[in-house]
């Protein structure tokens, strides 16, 4: 497919009033102020690009990525543009055109596969904020990830040693009377970086009534595959996955990783296995999944006796972007909180600004990086907390950093850490 | 002068981070909200980002010594080309000089430089129970200084008006160099006579008569309490009707708004959860004030509008005021949502006629789109007379664009014709220009004669006004 003809390239960008309503809400417009790093300004270059009125170089490349795809202007955009999107496509466009730039990505060619654009676009953004490498390695994907990242990894020193997967359960019976089923969607993030997020999803879905199972041959959720246009084995893992999980009786399928949950979701399980055989089957796995405080929320209900005699303590809370921006969901993870007693929420300003991305982005762009990540911790100090939850692998370590830059000992915890540690006190 | 001279010098004068000059960014100056700028993109020589008066003044001085066009820009969400330096020269991106820099609370006013963000300005006032009344649709994205240059205006514009009167002094550089003090060197007074009223010249002048580089500005105690009254109408000509029946009936609502059919569909595909009723036109009314006052022109709203409309919905509930008003805010650009493979654009889109005049102003804009085949958009601020109409075309097909244009010269010359102007808020910029001698005969001669009293060397954004 031409880049002209890609669905968001041909219909979106004409729709783009140049308003400027995205320029008031991105968090690197907000440090630069200047017009080549406002999303509208992205939308310009991506129709000059289009146009043919620039080039693929790596110039432009450079001022398209100036960007977070954290997806903040693009739930603002009264016209409905995908702007992110369109920068993930122009950039890995550009990067096929001219593989010198963009060394710090390898989504040669996401933006020939339109139907994998949106999850693409998030997966690339986990990259750039994780600094995938390192993932990478650990999940065996280094064949298709670029060179070295050192200055990524080096931010990413305080890596468990041990992963969630090797000191859980395959089955984990509910405590008491069972009401449903529930299989765990354990992603690399959560079992590599923040393993005692998994013990506690177990340990709360337990208690409340859950079994939780976590296949033994679960992979990876593919996502990284479709992006770097290895749909074979997307496939394959997808189709993996699908037989693993159907040989449970599973009520639902949890994950408390935004990116699985868009590799598992009905748009995805589509483009993959749209036509084959194995579709229905994909579809009917992608009715169960659910993000982990909405499933908490929704349909469990969790309740815990009044307890005035909890201690008090002060949480603020993060919206990561691919939950508050990509699906929406800000309310239950709250919920969540203020449902343990004790908790007192205090909303941080600007509590679904992005925290700005260490990894690659900040090996490209240090600098704005950290600004937009002390940003966010002038916001979070300000608010007296002494535990700032968020639920987002990657955010968690991003603001890990930022604890420890500005000196700031708290903890940074899952909701679900906190709901946890709660039932285990009492 | 050449590029790079002109580089060297400038970062000579304001240090290299407040220059750009490289061409791949100059592009991104080419464009504001206008249809123009789209169609037409024109980049300027070089874009400075001035933080003091001293920076402003230093670069206008080095313009005017070299016979340089300069362009101030606030966040560039004008809909006229306002800030484009259509003739090339300097742009001076003065967004990113956004200091509030007092707030003088016992004497109700606020001094800041020309960047702050009208909503951001709005939020720190609200802190001493202040407000600054004028409210564009624009006002998360626009600039204080944009909205002095072009006597913005907004939702409460039927109470509260425009942006001038709340403008008490600018600090001005002028397009030679001098730096004058509108409204009194020393004055913190509101009311003042003395002298010829610079200030009110300067309010509206677009950017063509000086730089504004600070701004006095009066605020307002913050209503107490507000309430919305939603009337739906199932015939269109009942809509103005109404608004005159509740002036008759002693109310001045703070604003009064008017969506028609397809600007009920857009705002309902943007923001599904608001849940306009489908109607032929939704008027919105806003009162606000003292909570028995705002309760008792609720009342009387309720009754009048009752006579005519299909239902009346009136809500002091904060979340729903919010839905109802966000409704109406985020219609501006939502309208693209009327067309899947079109978009709105801004053009023909602020004539302002007799409130008297406003359903015979609706019904002629539906003959016109409909004989040159263009789906349209109204909206508007009704109360006033002032609306909003949006063609919805895909700008890239070439034949739209053309009757688009046509379409959009009737409507100017339609406002005209119906004794109003091309433009109630947004000003005329590169867009209206042609329309200057039909709308002002004689006295665009003395507009002319005054822009060449303040900027006898004709460097000031030109091209822009008449
Ligand atoms: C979605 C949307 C809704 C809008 N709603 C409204 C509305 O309800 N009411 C309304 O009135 N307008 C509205 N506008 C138009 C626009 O937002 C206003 O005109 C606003 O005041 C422009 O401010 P800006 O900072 O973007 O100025 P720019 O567009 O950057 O500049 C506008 C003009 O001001 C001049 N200028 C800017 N700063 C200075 C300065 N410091 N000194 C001298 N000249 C200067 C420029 O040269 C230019 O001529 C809307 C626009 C959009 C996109
Ligand atoms: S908010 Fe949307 S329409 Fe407005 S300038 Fe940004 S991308 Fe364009
Ligand atoms: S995705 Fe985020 S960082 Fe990128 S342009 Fe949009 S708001 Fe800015």
């Amino acid at each position: 497919m031409e880049f002209k003809k890609l669905p968001p390239v041909k219909d979106q960008l004409m729709k783009c009033v140049r308003c400027g309503k995205c320029r008031s809400v991105c968090p690197v417009f907000a440090e630069v102020g200047i017009e080549t790093t406002a999303p509208r300004g992205h939308v310009f270059m991506v129709q000059m690009l289009r146009d043919g009125k620039v080039e693929p170089t790596n110039e432009v490349y450079e001022r398209l990525g100036q960007c977070l795809l954290c997806e903040t202007c693009s739930v603002n955009c009264p016209s409905g543009i995908d702007v992110h999107e369109l920068n993930a496509a122009a950039r890995s466009y550009i990067y096929e055109n001219n593989p010198s730039a963009g060394k710090e990505l390898l989504f040669d060619t996401l933006w020939t596969r339109p139907g994998m654009l949106r999850s693409s676009a998030r997966v690339m953004s986990t990259v750039q904020k994780l600094g995938l490498q390192t993932l990478a390695r650990k999940t065996g994907l280094t064949k298709i990830l670029p060179g070295d990242l050192k200055e990524a990894e080096q931010m990413m020193d305080n890596i468990p040693s041990k992963s969630a997967r090797s000191s859980l359960s395959e089955i984990n019976p509910a405590l008491g009377k069972k009401k449903y089923t529930v299989g765990y969607f354990l992603g690399c993030g959560t079992d590599l970086f923040n393993p005692s997020v998994a013990t506690a999803t177990v340990d709360v879905l337990t208690r409340n009534g859950c079994e939780v199972i976590i296949p033994k041959d679960m992979k990876c959720c593919g996502l990284p595959h479709i992006a770097n246009g290895k749909m074979e084995t997307a496939q394959k893992l997808a189709a993996h996955n699908i037989k693993v999980f159907k040989a449970y009786d599973l009520d639902y399928i949890v994950t408390d990783c935004a990116s699985c949950s868009s590799a598992l979701s009905r748009k995805n399980m589509e483009f993959l296995f749209a036509g084959l055989k194995i579709e229905d089957e994909a579809l009917a796995l992608s009715e169960k999944v659910m993000d982990l405080t909405v499933f908490l929320i929704n349909v469990l209900d969790i309740r815990l006796p009044e307890d005035k005699t909890a201690p008090k303590i002060r949480v603020t809370y993060h919206d990561p972007c691919h939950l508050a921006n990509a699906q929406l969901i800000k309310n239950q993870p709250r919920e969540v909180l203020r449902r343990i007693p004790g908790v007192e929420l205090v909303e941080m300003k600007a509590a679904n600004t992005c925290c700005g991305g260490s990894g690659t982005y900040s090996t490209t762009h240090y600098e704005m990086s950290m600004k937009i990540l002390d940003k966010k911790m002038d916001n979070a100090m300000a608010t007296g907390a002494e535990i700032v939850a968020t639920c987002c692998p990657s955010c968690m370590m991003q603001l890990n950093y930022g604890c420890k830059r500005n000196n700031w000992d708290i903890e940074v915890l899952h909701p679900v850490e906190l709901l946890s540690r709660y039932y285990r006190n009492n | 002068m050449e590029t790079s001279k002109l580089k060297q010098e400038l970062v000579k004068l304001l240090g290299k981070d407040k220059v750009l000059t490289e061409d791949l960014d100059l592009m991104y100056y080419s464009y504001d909200s206008s249809f123009l700028t789209k169609l037409e993109p024109s980049q300027p020589n070089a874009v400075v980002f001035p933080k003091s008066t001293e920076d402003v003044q230093k670069v206008v001085e080095f313009a005017y010594a070299n016979q340089i066009n300069i362009v101030p820009r606030g966040a560039g969400t004008g809909e006229t080309g306002g800030c484009i330096a259509v003739q090339g020269g300097i742009v001076l991106d003065l967004s990113t000089w956004n200091e509030i820099i007092e707030i003088d609370v016992k004497n109700m006013q606020v001094i800041v430089s020309p960047g702050v963000i009208h909503a951001e300005l709005n939020n720190e006032l609200a802190k001493h129970n202040l407000f600054f009344p004028p409210d564009p649709g624009s006002s998360m994205m626009c600039t204080v200084g944009g909205m002095v240059a072009n006597n913005a205006s907004g939702l409460r514009a039927v109470k509260y008006w425009a942006t001038e009167p709340y403008i008490l002094g600018l600090e001005v550089v002028m397009p030679n160099g001098d730096v004058i003090i509108t409204g009194g060197m020393k004055a913190r007074c509101i009311k003042n006579v003395s002298g010829i009223n610079l200030t009110k010249l300067m309010v509206g002048s677009e950017g063509i008569l000086g730089v504004v580089t600070r701004i006095r500005l009066r605020c307002f105690p913050k209503p107490k309490a507000r309430g919305i009254a939603m009337a739906v109408f199932d015939n269109l000509d009942d809509a103005p009707e109404a608004v005159m029946d509740v002036y008759q009936a002693g109310i001045l609502p703070s604003g009064i708004e008017i969506l028609d059919s397809s600007a009920i569909k857009a705002v309902n595909d943007f923001k599904p959860e608001i849940k306009l009723p489908d109607a032929e036109a939704i008027l919105l009314f806003e009162v606000d004030g003292n909570p028995p006052s705002v309760e008792y022109e609720g009342q009387v709203i309720r009754e009048v509008t009752g006579q005519r409309a299909r239902s009346v919905e009136w809500a002091t509930e904060p979340k729903r005021m919010a839905e109802l008003w966000e409704g109406r805010s985020v219609t501006a650009a939502a309208s693209a949502r009327v067309r899947p493979d079109g978009s709105r654009i801004f053009a023909g889109e602020d004539i302002s006629v007799p409130i008297s005049r406003v359903a015979d102003t609706l019904r002629a804009l539906r003959d016109l789109a409909d004989q040159h085949g263009i789906q349209i958009v109204n909206y508007g601020h009704i109360g006033d007379g002032n609306v909003h109409t949006a063609p919805v075309i895909n700008p890239e097909i070439p034949e739209e664009v053309e009757k688009v244009i046509k379409f959009v010269d009737e409507v100017h010359l339609l406002a005209i014709e119906m004794n109003g102007s091309t433009t109630g808020e947004h000003g005329v910029g590169a867009v209206r220009r042609p329309y200057a001698e039909l709308e002002h005969g004689k006295a665009v001669e003395y507009m002319r004669k005054i822009k060449a009293a303040f900027d006898p060397a004709g460097i000031m954004n030109p091209g822009k006004v008449f």
